[in-house]
């Protein structure tokens, strides 16, 4: 099979620019690859891009990443809170692929998996019964408990941009919803022209607020 | 330890990770950074249990046939024989899963040459101080759950006292289990006390619960990265010196380590 990295320049040459928040271009400033947060693009393309921060190399990605513009611990990297005001010059689709991995952890591989039919999806249940220590309490959340989790955790309209993929077991699907539907393409661009954020199994920050809502579940129960 | 390169190969470092605190995967990422750097493997890739990319997800990173699996851990215990094995589907030190060869390495921790990192960190955190007249304390979590939590420290204290460095004595103490490291200043018999804590990151534990139990600070702080000045030692505190270093995981050589392992484990089982 070919590398991650040629794969990822097929996707390029056939149409794709976006990722998430990120907006991959090519020959910018007669650099070869660059990428910014897709609201920079604009001022990207102005000479000496635009007087936006400039990393060179893929190494910056993390540090971009890890914090909101406020400050805030970015939890899980789908959330829609990426940093404005910096550019990421990138020499080939290895180092293009190293940055998407830190912004993105594994999406560029999970997309090509789907796309080649080999993607494993695992379920909510699955994922619960497997938490450990503190977590494990976790697995005793109901299924409508679970179902309006989603509805208040997940999807843009909660910060995550991600497509789910899973239900809560093979038998039952998620509660249709704003954040069940979402296509995993922040900023209403074309499907053809995105790699789709997916979401294979839950976040462990859904795991967490599972435990929360399993316990508060618990404790309205009524005394026998 | 040299190691030869393995232009084919893919390491997968794990770590534990954490959805609450910035700081707990950074060494592993510095440590990948700093392999990937010496160009020894094909590809580098971190995965977690609690942060992503998860276990599950790193077969959707690797490219290569052969995988070499590091646990990024500080001892052999319930995430190293239990949880690891079972998200990546592992079942002895070699295994086969969906057309790749993973091959799992012993964790970080218990490589022999963690004991010359500590003495490092200690001489660091403490320059000057004569050991004769210093008690190092090496610090882990220990839990009452899996006797092998604390093995790892232990057998680094007992490494270190045989090793001629000198110190008065060189102690092991928890946070969850005896001796406690609360009691650091009943321990020590030495006016002066050196604190190195075994963790990986200066995560929750080694930044934000152990300088409370310490007695540096008198309330759980803000993480790592986030506070404005780093503490400064020493410590006057009970009668004594006290010098706190950061996690052990952070040292920039624990790279080597993790390059220890994999030597070895060709050694071994190759």
């Amino acid at each position: 099979m070919d590398s991650t990295a040629n794969q990822l320049r097929d996707l390029l040459k056939s149409g794709i620019h976006r990722i998430g928040e990120l907006e991959i271009q090519t020959d910018v400033c007669s650099k070869r690859l660059i990428i910014c947060h897709f609201a920079d693009i604009q001022v990207s393309r102005e000479p000496t891009f635009g007087g936006l921060l400039v990393h060179e190399g893929p190494e910056g990605a993390r540090e971009i990443s890890t914090y909101s513009e406020d400050g805030t611990y970015r939890f899980t990297k789908g959330q829609v809170n990426l940093k404005r005001g910096w550019v990421m010059l990138l020499q080939n689709a290895e180092d293009l692929r190293l940055a998407l991995d830190q912004f993105y952890p594994a999406c560029v591989g999970l997309f090509l998996a789907q796309q080649g039919g080999t993607l494993e999806i695992e379920m909510l249940r699955d994922k619960l019964n497997r938490q450990t220590g503190m977590y494990r309490f976790a697995r005793s959340i109901s299924d409508a408990g679970a179902q309006k989790l989603v509805q208040e955790v997940c999807g843009p309209a909660h910060q995550c941009a991600k497509k789910i993929l899973w239900k809560l077991d093979a038998q039952t699907p998620l509660d249709d919803s704003e954040a069940s539907r979402f296509n995993g393409i922040p900023g209403d661009l074309p499907e053809a022209e995105a790699i789709p954020l997916l979401c294979r199994e839950a976040c462990n920050h859904f795991v967490s607020e599972c435990r929360k809502a399993a316990k508060a579940e618990f404790e309205a129960k009524p005394e026998p | 330890m040299s190691i030869a390169p393995k232009p084919t190969s893919a390491l997968l470092i794990v770590g534990h990770g954490s959805t609450e605190n910035p700081d707990s995967s950074t060494p592993y990422f510095e440590h990948a950074d700093e392999i990937r750097r010496r160009g020894l493997f094909a590809e580098v890739h971190c995965c977690f249990w609690k942060e992503e990319p998860s276990m599950r997800e790193a077969m959707y990173l690797i490219d290569s046939k052969e995988v070499y699996v590091v646990p990024d851990f500080i001892s052999e215990g319930y995430f190293t024989q239990d949880v690891i094995p079972r998200e990546l589907q592992l079942t002895g030190p070699t295994t086969e899963v969906r057309g790749k060869t993973y091959h799992y390495c012993l964790p970080v921790g218990v490589h022999r040459s963690m004991t010359e990192l500590i003495l490092k960190r200690a001489k660091e955190v403490a320059p000057g101080v004569d050991p004769a007249e210093t008690t190092l304390i090496i610090t882990g979590h220990g839990t009452g759950l899996n006797p092998n939590s604390t093995k790892a420290i232990r057998d680094q204290a007992d490494f270190i006292a045989a090793s001629g460095a000198g110190y008065a004595a060189v102690l092991d103490a928890y946070m969850e289990e005896q001796p406690f490291i609360a009691e650091w200043d009943k321990l020590s018999q030495t006016p002066n006390v050196v604190v190195v804590p075994f963790f990986i990151s200066d995560g929750l534990h080694s930044y934000q619960d152990i300088p409370v139990m310490l007695g540096i600070e008198s309330e759980v702080g803000a993480a790592a990265s986030q506070r404005e000045i780093f503490r400064h030692n020493p410590h006057s505190l009970r009668e004594k010196m006290l010098y706190y270093s950061s996690a052990i995981g952070t040292e920039r050589l624990l790279a080597d380590v993790i390059l220890d392992q994999v030597s070895d484990f060709d050694k071994v089982h190759k």
